[in-house]
């Protein structure tokens, strides 16, 4: 159980910066998830700490070792690879037996240790069979007992979730959770999906073309975005953002845009500039005739219990989140109300948020 | 749709007829009599079946004698030849060099010189080799073959493997790096066992090649086992000469002895053939 800790990390293929002076330090047994679209270097990133791709330039220490120089096998790290990587022409005890059988541990030894994990994995079952002859699901679990085997310090996993079908997923989802605190290791988990990412992390890091744009808890990063793009990414749907301007209007401020112009109250600006107003879809009320932008629903999504109704107000579209069944169909004309202190307000220069006191 | 696979079968049939005629007309010519071999016009099928042409003019089943011409020698040494050569360039070499190019070079053009060098005649290099070989002390033994062998299927076969280590997926030897196997044990232990197909293609080929080859065993071999190391091809050359009249109904039965261990391994590992001659092309 040990702590990962990068330091001015970065990294360059050729000429091209995959990931840009990250500095990150990741708690013994936290379940740390590395959140990024692709391209963002979240994947590069984990693969470094494994040891698998050379570090430009920068540290990165497991436990109180700096593991740059060191071979991943000296690193003590395991990997779940997003295809699974199994050896497929190994049987499944072969597969989750090789990295003990190649530490030299005895016959004896690996089997005691090899069913043990099996067990814990509940894929008992299936030791004999081939890779080729079991489902997703189960694939995924022996690499899991792969790589939980050998008691690593360090638990990698990269999208492992991705290859399995939307209701396996959510029960994976609760199992890797589960087993992460019965076993105790430092997890860093790789993903895109942010609903991946806010159900099982202790701590979120938000990547962004190979920097870190935020490192928070989930709620924090949800709630409190640093900036426009952490904003963007993390939730679903995704946080409005209008592009506009904020003035001085009498005592306060207001945000204009082409299609609207909103009281913001007394935020604490400290000049007239460009913003980019952000607001969550769960956040904005919609009615037929109340006051609010005026607008035409345009869009209306039934989730179950919730729907997303999208309204638009002159080029800007806007979704609203309400509980049970809408009462608005497309093609109605609808009011949407935006209460100011629900509002975040970014730069737009540099997309950083600017903090309005509330 | 029904019409298609129609012309399909029809076509099919017609190319395996012209494929498996020269076969079947050596077959049948070595259950002739002497008389039905030359009989005007020629027959398709014995009517006199004998197989007096495998007992007694090859004699393919005696060593050496003074009467009749024996095939166990030239056997021995086309086996012995063959074997090394295809083991040797196979493992020793062509898996090695494709696993290295594919992971480690990783040049288009390495691999287009080596496509290349598949490409060339192999007759341009007859006087080299020669000269090498007699330079060598090699001439007429095992190993001046199994080297001109070895240098003619170890490209191919390195060719061949590329494409299938080219499809090893590359997460699993970095799975297998970070299991704690050392590069040498994640090509022994996890690559070489995921392109089995293509090893067998491999071995399959290169042996057939050592097999048929003519022109380098006539040039610096002289004579058959013992003493030299003459291969079964040369067999049939040399019986067909050694003869006062010319033997056909000896000569075909011969030619289908010879035939046997390519024909029997290409039906073993046909299935390997196939997937290994489509499945693993280079790409680009």
């Amino acid at each position: 159980m040990s702590e990962v800790v990068v330091e001015g990390l970065t990294k360059k293929y050729g000429k091209t910066l995959v990931l840009d002076n990250i500095n990150l330090k990741i708690s013994a047994k936290e379940y740390f998830v590395l959140l990024g679209p692709s391209g963002s270097g979240k994947s590069t990133l984990l693969r470094l700490i494994a040891g698998l791709e050379e570090i430009t330039s920068g540290s990165i220490y497991i436990g109180d070792r700096k593991v740059n120089d060191l071979l991943p096998k000296e690193r003590n790290v395991a990997m779940v690879f997003q295809n699974y990587a199994l050896y497929p022409h190994l049987n499944v005890f072969e597969n989750i037996a090789l990295p003990l059988k190649v530490r030299g541990m005895t016959k004896v030894d690996v089997a005691r240790k090899v069913n043990e994990v099996a067990e814990t994995l509940h894929i008992r079952g299936l030791l004999e069979k081939k890779p080729k002859q079991i489902s997703g699901g189960e694939q995924q679990r022996v690499a899991l007992a792969r790589a939980l085997v050998r008691d690593p310090t360090v638990f990698l996993l990269d999208e492992p979730l991705s290859n399995l079908d939307a209701k396996l997923r959510v029960e994976a989802r609760a199992f890797l959770k589960r087993l992460q605190k019965e076993v105790g290791i430092t997890t860093i988990f790789v993903t895109h999906d942010q609903a991946e990412a806010t159900t099982m992390a202790t701590r979120i890091a938000v990547l962004n073309r190979g920097n870190i744009t935020q490192v928070d808890d989930p709620y924090m990063l949800y709630a409190r975005p640093n900036d426009v793009f952490t904003a963007g990414f993390v939730g679903s749907p995704s946080m409005n953002l209008i592009r506009g301007v904020a003035r001085r209007s009498g005592e306060g401020w207001s945000f204009q845009s082409e299609d609207m112009s909103l009281g913001l109250g007394k935020s604490r600006l400290d000049a007239e500039r460009e913003v980019t107003l952000g607001v969550r879809p769960e956040e904005l009320t919609v009615s037929k005739d109340g006051a609010g932008l005026a607008g035409s629903v345009s869009n209306v999504e039934l989730m179950g219990s919730i729907s997303f109704v999208t309204v638009s107000v002159g080029k800007t579209s806007l979704v609203v989140q309400l509980t049970g069944r809408p009462e608005l169909e497309i093609g109605d004309r609808a009011s949407v109300g935006i209460d100011p202190d629900d509002v975040l307000l970014f730069d737009s220069k540099s997309g950083s948020r600017i903090d309005t006191g509330h | 749709m029904k019409g298609r696979t129609l012309l399909l079968i029809a076509i099919l049939t017609v190319v395996c007829l012209i494929y498996f005629f020269p076969i079947y007309f050596t077959a049948i010519t070595s259950f002739k009599t002497n008389n039905e071999v030359f009989t005007h016009p020629v027959i398709f099928f014995p009517t006199q079946f004998t197989l007096s042409n495998y007992y007694v003019q090859v004699n393919v089943f005696r060593a050496v004698s003074d009467t009749a011409i024996g095939s166990i020698p030239w056997m021995i040494d086309s086996i012995v030849i063959a074997v090394i050569a295809t083991l040797v360039s196979t493992f020793l070499i062509a898996a090695p060099a494709a696993y290295s190019l594919v992971r480690y070079v990783r040049s288009i053009w390495v691999a287009r010189l080596i496509l290349f060098m598949t490409m060339i005649p192999e007759a341009v290099f007859v006087v080299p080799f020669f000269i090498i070989i007699d330079k060598l002390s090699l001439l007429n033994t095992w190993w001046g073959l199994i080297l001109v062998y070895i240098s003619f299927s170890a490209p191919f076969s390195t060719w061949l493997l590329m494409g299938f280590f080219n499809e090893v997926p590359k997460s699993v030897e970095e799975a297998a790096q970070i299991d704690g196997l050392s590069p040498y044990q994640i090509f022994y232990r996890i690559s070489l066992r995921l392109v089995t197909p293509g090893l067998i293609a491999a071995i399959i080929l290169s042996f057939i090649s050592c097999w048929n080859e003519l022109l380098y065993a006539l040039v610096i071999t002289f004579s058959p086992f013992p003493g030299g190391a003459q291969t079964v091809p040369l067999f049939l050359t040399s019986f067909s000469i050694a003869e006062k009249a010319f033997n056909w109904g000896g000569l075909a039965a011969a030619g289908i002895f010879v035939m046997l261990p390519t024909i029997i391994m290409g039906i073993v590992a046909q299935r390997y053939l196939a997937r290994g001659l489509t499945l693993g092309s280079v790409k680009g």
